[in-house]
């Protein structure tokens, strides 16, 4: 039988795409490189995606796992080819209230889990900007961040087990709702994986309570340097707000042309911080930040006093990548991570690299984490613009990796940072990667060919003993 | 560098509490414990390591031929208090960092009562403090680890930052691996400040306990319920008022309870009550509430199969800290994925040196 056919067989004619428009929907996530899938298949339960395996493996075809295709660094984009497996079929909630969890399907959006969850309290903590769209799936594969992990971290942190299959077909339920389960924590290697070590297909999630109370403060400067330095303040001064987000002129520019959400457009950066706690808590917390920002010379603080103009507000800083269509066809959104302290001096080499490459830049990060987002404009149909955006982009990369940063915060590494990965960790360190990949796949089946460069596999110390003599302390 | 046996002599060490049968190391740096566990491999070897020896009760241990001290290990290598985060060689004592951090209030949130636990020994068993309900466990605070393979690799998984999705996330694998993929060598943390306002109230029941939404810790022992508040002063104050019970300013966290025999019972957070109750009448306890982790001590193993069986129907565990696993056994029903476990050990330590006999399932 053919690949589709034997997909079918198992899932039913509907659940399996092959015509060349629908191939082409399912090309390519939202980064910019574009794969060919053979066929994309839409699984009910693990114990479909076991059979997908099995099938792929009899047919040496990869498996591409997929959620809502938000993904900013090709990690869901079929390059090697392959059955692209999505995930959005997969929606159950349980919410267990007693013990603050949920199992949840690998294709539950984001969002929609802690709308479920709000009418008992409770909410699930991380929240990217594409959380109206993307999937819990694929949050897990990426450990996806967003303005509120800084205070609560990212997603593997509120991921407490999961039900996943693995290579031969073998689902297996690994984590539990009882703290340290005993072992090798398996679970925590496979979230932010990528796809590459398995398929998971449910989740049991960590959800928190709703703090009874939230100020959310939005303050302007002149300079970038002002607020980058508030920033570094308020971390120094023992606070850690639910979210510390920065916005530059540009990017302030072009969202309130588009929303009107009252940010001011004189300001050459603007700062949007949150507190949540109790009611007396959250009054002084804020104080106490207006205060760090007035010393580092903003020039206005507004506290949102409204549930409405705080949801304004973060819709603005959320809306910030889609409202960047006004000045260009295309972006590059690049994802990159410093210490908080070395925020200023790595900002101001992000704009001299764009500046010198001539680039329409905009930013808008989480800067509490020192998570870097600068974001080109530009027009991805010109190969020459194409270039020039990516050599900026590495040289940008090379800048947070000097001041002892790291490849990637949320967005993965995917194929976009996957052959930059050795400016990041030695080959040592690729090697034992690499390692783990080809216990969990010895196929290769799982998205080969992402994160890890070809030949990370390198080092046999097999023959080291070959080489000494006897004796000797090695 | 290679090294002769001659060099032994400076490496040498007497560690109080270590098995007295195996010859004791205490390596000065990374290239010392690359060289001794190369040299173990090549000869099948048993590494035990050694931090503070509060955590080498857990499991079957294999005895060792040498005990490898990291006390010469310790050193606070760079602490960046306006980032918060610190990297610490393995063996430095926690109560020496957190009196240091105290200094800029700021905290590990590891352990309270470390006693003479290192850093790397509590990565290692991945052992968290009793504020884990609200500053997370241990295993979320570790940013970055170093560690030397049972062949004698330098593997870095992580970051220095706080914020990190670069490649697999092995140093969250080494987090409660008892040292099987490698010997821990350095760490680095995420720090969390400390706020002015610290309260504990003593409270009736629990019911009154949820009377404040995110607590630092609600803590039982021996029928007592104790609420640990932090935050700015006026926070603390407005949470302690409602709150009700006794109140006292600061914190005195209670020391893990001791006995001949000591235990991890795990359970859903929810059941930590119930659990409390499932004790026999001569076991000593802490229940962290919230959070499902009760430490406990008996005098006997008696009861500890009932409990046993009680957690697991709930898909939690009672885990042996120190005992004898002889008589019981230190882990109970093995988890899942053994065989993933095994073979990614295998990876790492391919003769099997680093603290055989300490994960469950025989891993």
């Amino acid at each position: 039988m053919s690949l589709v056919d034997e997909l079918r067989a198992v899932l039913g004619d509907e659940d399996v795409l092959e015509q060349p428009v629908e191939l082409h929907l399912f090309s390519k996530d939202a980064s910019l490189m574009r794969g060919q899938p053979s066929c994309v298949a839409f699984p009910d339960n693990a114990a479909e995606v076991a059979e997908i395996v099995r099938i792929a493996e009899r047919h040496g075809v990869p498996i591409v796992a997929r959620g809502a295709g938000t993904g900013l660094a090709a990690g869901a984009s079929p390059t090697e080819g392959g059955i692209v497996v999505v995930s959005t079929a997969m929606t159950d909630i349980a919410i267990d209230v007693d013990n603050r969890t949920a199992w949840v399907g690998a294709g539950v959006i984001n969002l929609d889990l802690s709308r479920e969850a709000s009418p008992y309290g409770l909410h699930f903590a991380p929240d990217p900007s594409s959380q109206s769209a993307c999937t819990i799936g694929g949050n897990v594969a990426n450990n996806s961040g967003g303005p509120h992990c800084l205070a609560e971290g990212s997603t593997t942190s509120h991921v407490l087990g999961m039900e996943v299959v693995l290579a031969g077909g073998e689902v297996a339920f690994l984590g539990s709702q009882a703290p340290d389960p005993p072992g090798l924590d398996l679970k925590g290697a496979i979230v932010g994986s990528e796809g590459t070590l398995g398929f998971v297909t449910r989740v049991l999630v960590r959800l928190l309570p709703i703090e009874p109370d939230v100020r959310t403060l939005l303050m302007s400067f002149d300079t970038v340097e002002d607020a980058a330095r508030t920033v570094s303040d308020v971390i120094a001064a023992g606070l850690v707000p639910a979210a510390l987000e920065m916005m530059d002129r540009r990017m302030c520019e072009v969202v309130e042309n588009w929303l009107q959400a009252g940010l001011p457009i004189d300001a050459e950066a603007i700062l949007l911080a949150e507190v949540v706690g109790e009611s007396d808590g959250v009054a002084s917390q804020a104080g106490v930040i207006a205060d760090i920002a007035r010393l580092n010379h903003t020039t206005d603080v507004e506290i949102a006093a409204t549930p409405e103009d705080r949801a304004l507000l973060w819709k603005a800083r959320k809306s910030a990548f889609g409202a960047i269509a006004q000045l260009a066809t295309d972006y590059y959104l690049h994802d990159a991570v410093v210490p908080r302290t070395r925020l200023v001096e790595t900002m101001k080499a992000v704009y001299a690299i764009a500046d010198r490459h001539g680039l329409t830049m905009a930013n808008v990060f989480h800067a509490g984490d020192g998570n870097l987002h600068p974001l080109i404009a530009f027009d991805a149909s010109d190969e020459e613009a194409n270039r020039i955006v990516h050599q900026a982009g590495e040289e940008i990369v090379a800048a947070c990796l000097a001041v002892g940063g790291a490849l990637s915060g949320e967005h993965g590494i995917g194929v976009e940072k996957r052959d930059l990965m050795g400016a990041n960790f030695t080959e040592l360190d690729l090697d034992a990667q690499a390692r783990l990949k080809e216990v969990f796949d010895p196929a290769g089946v799982f998205n080969p060919r992402k994160v890890l460069p070809s030949g990370s596999r390198c080092f046999d110390f097999g023959g080291i003993r070959r080489e000494l003599p006897d004796g000797v302390w090695v | 560098m290679t090294y002769h046996p001659a060099h032994i002599s400076w490496l040498e060490t007497e560690i109080p509490g270590a098995p007295g049968t195996a010859f004791h190391l205490a390596p000065k740096t990374v290239r010392d414990v690359e060289s001794i566990l190369r040299y173990c491999s090549e000869r099948s070897l048993v590494v035990q390591v050694w931090g503070g020896g509060s955590h080498s009760g857990f499991g079957d241990p294999t005895p060792p031929d040498f005990v490898m001290a990291m006390e010469r290990m310790g050193e606070i290598e760079r602490w960046e208090p306006d980032d918060l985060t610190i990297v610490l060689g393995a063996g430095a004592r926690i109560e020496a960092v957190e009196a240091m951090l105290a200094e800029r209030n700021q905290s590990l949130a590891l352990p309270e009562r470390p006693g003479p636990a290192t850093v790397g020994g509590v990565v290692a068993a991945g052992i968290s403090g009793l504020r884990r309900g609200r500053l997370y466990s241990t295993r979320e605070r570790v940013l970055e680890v170093s560690m030397v393979t049972g062949d004698g690799r330098l593997v870095r998984s992580g970051g220095r930052v706080v914020k990190n999705v670069t490649g697999y996330d092995l140093h969250r694998v080494a987090v409660g691996a008892f040292g099987s993929l490698g010997v821990i060598v350095s760490v680095c943390l995420k720090l969390w400040p400390t706020p002015p306002g610290a309260v504990t109230v003593m409270v009736d029941d629990l019911e009154r306990a949820a009377a404040v939404v995110r607590p630092l810790a609600v803590l039982e022992t021996s029928g007592q319920i104790q609420v640990y508040l932090q935050g700015t002063e006026a926070e603390v104050e407005s949470q302690a008022d409602r709150l009700g019970g006794r109140a006292m300013a600061g914190f005195d966290w209670p020391a893990d309870p001791r006995d001949a025999w000591r235990w991890s019972l795990r359970v859903p957070p929810a059941m930590t009550g119930p659990a409390v109750t499932r004790l026999p009448g001569s076991w000593s306890y802490i229940a962290v509430h919230g959070v499902g982790e009760v430490r406990a001590a008996s005098p006997s193993v008696d009861g500890a199969e009932d409990v046993r069986s009680w957690a697991q129907s709930l898909g939690g565990h009672l885990v042996m800290v120190a005992g004898d696993p002889s008589v019981f056994d230190p882990w109970g029903t093995p988890p899942p994925g053994l065989d993933l476990q095994r073979r990614l050990i295998a990876e790492f330590d391919p003769m099997r040196i680093l603290n055989p006999g300490r994960l469950p399932g025989g891993v």
